[in-house]
């Protein structure tokens, strides 16, 4: 289960315990939790603080009208059912996901990027950020580039490297504006990851420099 | 009151608490389920003025929520998992984040159910069961031994539920500044799991 060496900083994992995470990272931030079983212990620690300083708080006087209104509500009360639709999704997509994919990854509007690269938008945050998952085939290569803001990925699938390293399945990778990076998929398997972009990606080879006026104007 | 005085208090009220919500979930018991509001509910509408001071309808609309789904999920709540005043934190705070989705300016197609519900439905897994008590009394322990400038961003990023970009920009402190003083906090709570 804990296959992923890379993982989110403490402070980010707070925020997703403390929920006050962009829900886009805090999508991440859950896709990680799947493969990860360290973190999964560290967010319970984490979700203790955020118990313990509730305890702590003043207690703010609650009126009998709400109290009695409650408890007359009781009878009435049911859960709603679970939504049947995720028993049909392919047990490889991370339940976070399951609000963007009907059966599997396959079936998503996949539109190609560049040779080597096919992306799918899933969603915006509203911070702007972009959600979108990105599938680079086997050996294939990520155009240079780096970003406007910062960028986050979980891998779902098969596993990259670039300058810095090897990453696998659950691995969490942050880059900002000062990281400039060209991933490359491994040979033997595509890979897919979840990728949250806070502002445009610059590529920074030379023809690709060019085509950075048309991508900004995706995030207008 | 003496710490462990104080301590020991706590856990007599918390196992009281405990057998509430056990009452709740067999026997759907009403008594028990009031016990329960009576504690928590002025918790929860505090947890929301934290957030938005004066928006008492806002808080009020809170406690409801968070108290049905304490009433309609007892029977999933597992005591060996999970401590209860953990449990309700994370249900508050995922009620919390579901207000704000709804009510915001900024609309976003992301639906927060499936991200954070695991541990509201299943419990936190067997792998969390170690030590679960010990953890929570350093836990509190610490708390109460951190600097101000430390706890006072904790509850910023907890409570108020601000990011670390708000914090920031509200104690006008650098952003690393606030995350090195988030990550200094949870070193001194030993929030800490050895990889």
């Amino acid at each position: 289960m804990d296959k992923s060496t890379n993982h989110p900083y403490d402070e980010l994992l707070a925020a997703y315990s403390a929920g006050s995470l962009p829900l886009s990272q805090a999508l991440c931030i859950s896709a990680h939790l799947e493969h990860c079983s360290s973190c999964g212990q560290k967010l319970q620690q984490l979700n203790h603080v955020g118990s313990e300083l509730m305890q702590q708080l003043k207690p703010s006087k609650v009126s009998d009208e709400l109290k009695t209104k409650l408890l007359g509500m009781l009878d009435s009360l049911s859960e709603d059912l679970p939504d049947e639709k995720s028993h049909k999704i392919d047990a490889r997509v991370p339940r976070c996901l399951h609000q963007f994919v009907d059966t599997n990854y396959d079936d998503l509007n996949w539109k190609r990027i560049s040779a080597d690269i096919q992306s799918v938008e899933l969603c915006r945050d509203s911070n702007g950020a972009k959600v979108e998952l990105l599938k680079i085939k086997p050996g294939g290569s990520a155009t240079t580039h780096t970003h406007m803001g910062d960028e986050y990925t979980v891998i779902l699938e098969g596993s990259f490297s670039d300058e810095s390293g090897l990453y696998g399945q659950g691995d969490f990778l942050v880059k900002d504006e000062n990281d400039q990076h060209t991933p490359v998929a491994t040979q033997d398997r595509e890979c897919i990851c979840l990728a949250v972009t806070e502002g445009p990606i610059q590529f920074t080879g030379f023809l690709h420099r060019l085509l950075n006026p048309f991508i900004r104007r995706g995030y207008a | 009151m003496p710490l462990m005085a104080n301590t020991t208090a706590k856990s007599d009220k918390l196992a009281r608490l405990s057998a509430c919500i056990v009452r709740v979930a067999e026997n759907q018991d009403k008594a028990a389920f009031a016990e329960l509001f009576d504690h928590y509910a002025p918790l929860i509408r505090s947890y929301s003025l934290a957030r938005e001071p004066g928006a008492d309808l806002v808080a009020d609309d809170l406690v409801q929520e968070v108290l049905t789904r304490v009433w309609l999920k007892a029977a999933k709540y597992n005591a060996t998992l999970a401590n209860l005043n953990t449990w309700i934190f994370t249900l508050a705070r995922n009620c919390r984040i579901d207000y704000l989705r709804r009510n915001s300016r900024y609309a976003t197609e992301i639906d927060p159910t499936d991200i954070f519900n695991e541990i509201e439905d299943e419990g936190p897994g067997p792998f969390q069961m170690v030590q679960q008590s010990r953890v929570q009394q350093s836990i509190r322990a610490g708390l109460e031994q951190l600097p101000k400038e430390q706890s006072e961003i904790l509850t910023k990023v907890y409570l108020e539920g601000k990011s670390h970009q708000q914090t920031s920009e509200e104690l006008k402190l650098p952003l690393g500044t606030v995350k090195s003083r988030v990550r200094l906090a949870l070193k001194k709570l030993e929030v800490l799991v050895p990889r």
